[in-house]
């Protein structure tokens, strides 16, 4: 039984992230692997037996008491280090770099990405289209924060930003490393681009999925993409 | 100097209305636009003198601002802004008006700016939660803003619904107050302190928090019910503060509901435009056909991500028909909780498809006033 953890979700949740867990377990049934999603919440401890990790986007204060609940036990570097597969959105994504910076306070983050977060002068809203490495086609989301998020030396993108903002600098936008994946792409990200949890979803159990044809996420992708005036 | 800007603002103003309304324009807030560009203080000037009542929050505005209007009537002639025109510039169209009342829906990003200019009578807060992030960005920003005016407007006294933890946060340093409380309800986005940012107790619909912040210390106190019931009740507090007799509202007069006869088919229209107020309409009587409208304009909300934090479980074994300019992303959503549906271009075409006699229409912000008003 394949188990994605949902973690936090009453503080990281703001912007819809849930569906990525939601996605997850129903492409997981239709490539015939059994999949079943646990909610973890702020007062439960984080099971260290999880394939999927999720962490979604937050607002400032609820960002801050998950990621000092996270530090406990170090779970989430040790999954990472046995390979479980963790996908981080926006302040997700923020916690689990080295180090974010508020207006008012440096916060050594949980150190799974070499990444810095620094406060941005505007808010970056809107639609965003990341051509990733990883796959043929855009991934398309919507994005909602004000941070700039710098990569370490050496540290790979999620992908290049087509329309949107991304990290805010460099034309990129999120980061990867081995089974740990962040961007800030919102939607949630799952739901309009397939194949990012189709990929996810391989990641964790170690083999191709079974082919899952599911029409309709086919045609909402495809329409996400249509609709996000990307341009090469 | 003032005055004549104002006097000068006030002439084009009603003739620009008189003459948009002779071209079938509603003309309201053109008006107020061209007077707040002449002078610029229209709205403080104009609410001199005048009782001046705002009513804000994220759901039930409307509703609720119509039911205090009918409430103070009684009293006099009462200015109100119309639907949804809840801006400044509708707030300067309404204030023009002569009657010693105004009674005002005020957007949540603008209700900080109003209260200083107005200096109102009763200010009264409904609910905070999540929507329009793409301009209102996150709850707490608006609480935020809510919290310092609140200390300010120490004329004003305030009517705060504070089972909802965002509004008694706001209203935490405000000077009259009088907190009321429904026996506590739960919030979908209530898991963090306001005032304080500790993770906040929760037991049941009832909050307290370590720093004091609870729901269970208010002035006055009512039975639980549906949010139009709430609502209901919070207008009849505003009459009360400023003198007017109770009025009885049935639940229907605050929904943001209307039944409409198409082609032959009886369509029950519901406003729904985000979480909390989808929530709502689920609870309530479903017709088998049901058509969801979902746009994503400015008024709408341009992300539509929050369609997942809502159970459409409610939906299976309905005949769902989905439209809008993103039908998809409903479309999707749904069938991912195993619901099916059928996706159509257009309104007409949907109602063409009901295969009862009558159909529920739950439908976004500026699919509601096409269709529905």
């Amino acid at each position: 039984m394949l188990e994605i953890i949902r973690i936090h979700n009453e503080l990281l949740g703001t912007y819809g992230d849930r569906g990525n867990a939601d996605v997850l377990k129903y492409r997981a049934h239709l490539g015939k692997v059994k999949a079943r999603i646990t909610d973890i919440s702020y007062l439960d401890p984080l099971p260290d037996s999880g394939d999927i990790y999720l962490l979604g986007g937050a607002e400032d204060a609820a960002q801050l008491l998950s990621l000092n609940a996270l530090r406990k036990g170090s779970i989430l570097s040790r999954v990472a280090a046995r390979g479980a597969v963790i996908l981080a959105i926006c302040a997700g994504f923020q916690i689990i770099g080295t180090k974010y910076v508020t207006r008012d306070q440096e916060i050594p983050g949980l150190g799974l990405l070499d990444i810095t977060t620094t406060p941005g002068e505007k808010r970056l809203v809107g639609d965003i289209a990341v051509q990733s490495s990883l796959f043929d086609v855009p991934m398309t989301g919507f994005e909602n924060h004000s941070s700039i998020t710098t990569l370490g030396e050496g540290v790979e993108a999620f992908g290049r930003v087509m329309v949107g903002n991304g990290n805010g600098v460099a034309g990129l936008d999120g980061a990867m490393h081995q089974q740990v994946f962040g961007t800030y792409l919102h939607g949630p990200v799952l739901a309009r681009n397939p194949e990012f949890a189709d990929l996810l979803l391989e990641r964790a159990i170690g083999k191709p999925l079974l082919s899952v044809d599911d029409e309709l996420a086919h045609k909402y992708a495809l329409w996400r993409r249509s609709v996000a005036k990307i341009s090469y | 100097m003032a005055d004549i800007r104002l006097k000068t603002g006030i002439v084009l103003a009603k003739f620009v209305s008189a003459s948009s309304k002779l071209f079938g324009n509603k003309g309201e807030t053109l008006p107020g636009r061209i007077l707040l560009k002449i002078a610029p203080e229209a709205i403080s000037l104009l609410a001199q003198g005048k009782e001046v009542i705002l009513i804000s929050g994220t759901n039930g505005k409307t509703s609720t601002t119509k039911a205090v209007v009918a409430i103070v009537s009684q009293l006099g002639p009462v200015a109100t802004s119309a639907s949804g025109s809840n801006l400044a510039r509708g707030a300067a169209t309404a204030l023009m008006s002569s009657a010693p009342y105004a009674v005002l829906e005020i957007d949540e990003l603008h209700l900080p700016s109003i209260i200083a200019q107005t200096d109102p009578t009763v200010v009264l807060l409904l609910n905070l939660t999540r929507d329009q992030l793409h301009r209102m960005y996150e709850v707490k920003r608006v609480a935020d803003r809510w919290h310092v005016e609140c200390a300010e407007a120490i004329n004003t006294v305030f009517i705060a619904d504070i089972d909802d933890p965002f509004i008694n946060y706001s209203i935490a340093n405000a000077v009259n107050v009088l907190r009321v409380s429904f026996g506590g309800r739960p919030h979908p986005d209530g898991a963090v302190c306001p005032l304080c940012g500790s993770y906040l107790t929760w037991k049941g619909g009832n909050y307290s928090c370590t720093c004091g912040l609870t729901n269970k210390i208010c002035e006055a106190r009512f039975k639980t019910g549906s949010a139009s019931y709430r609502n209901a009740i919070l207008a009849n507090l505003v009459g009360e503060v400023v003198g007017a007799d109770p009025i009885e509202f049935t639940e229907s007069q605050l929904e943001r509901s209307v039944e409409k006869e198409i082609n032959g088919k009886k369509a029950y229209f519901r406003l729904t435009k985000n979480p909390a107020s989808w929530n709502e309409a689920l609870q309530g009587d479903l017709c088998d056909d049901v058509i969801l409208v979902l746009n994503a304009r400015q008024v709408d909300g341009i992300d539509t991500s929050w369609l997942w934090d809502i159970s459409f479980e409610v939906l299976k074994g309905h005949r769902v028909l989905i439209c809008g300019e993103r039908a998809l992303d409903m479309a999707y959503r749904i069938h991912v909780e195993g619901i099916e549906s059928k996706v159509v271009e257009t309104f007409d075409e949907a109602i063409t498809q009901v295969e009862g006699t009558e159909v529920s229409v739950l439908s976004a912000y500026t699919a509601f006033f096409e269709l529905a008003m």
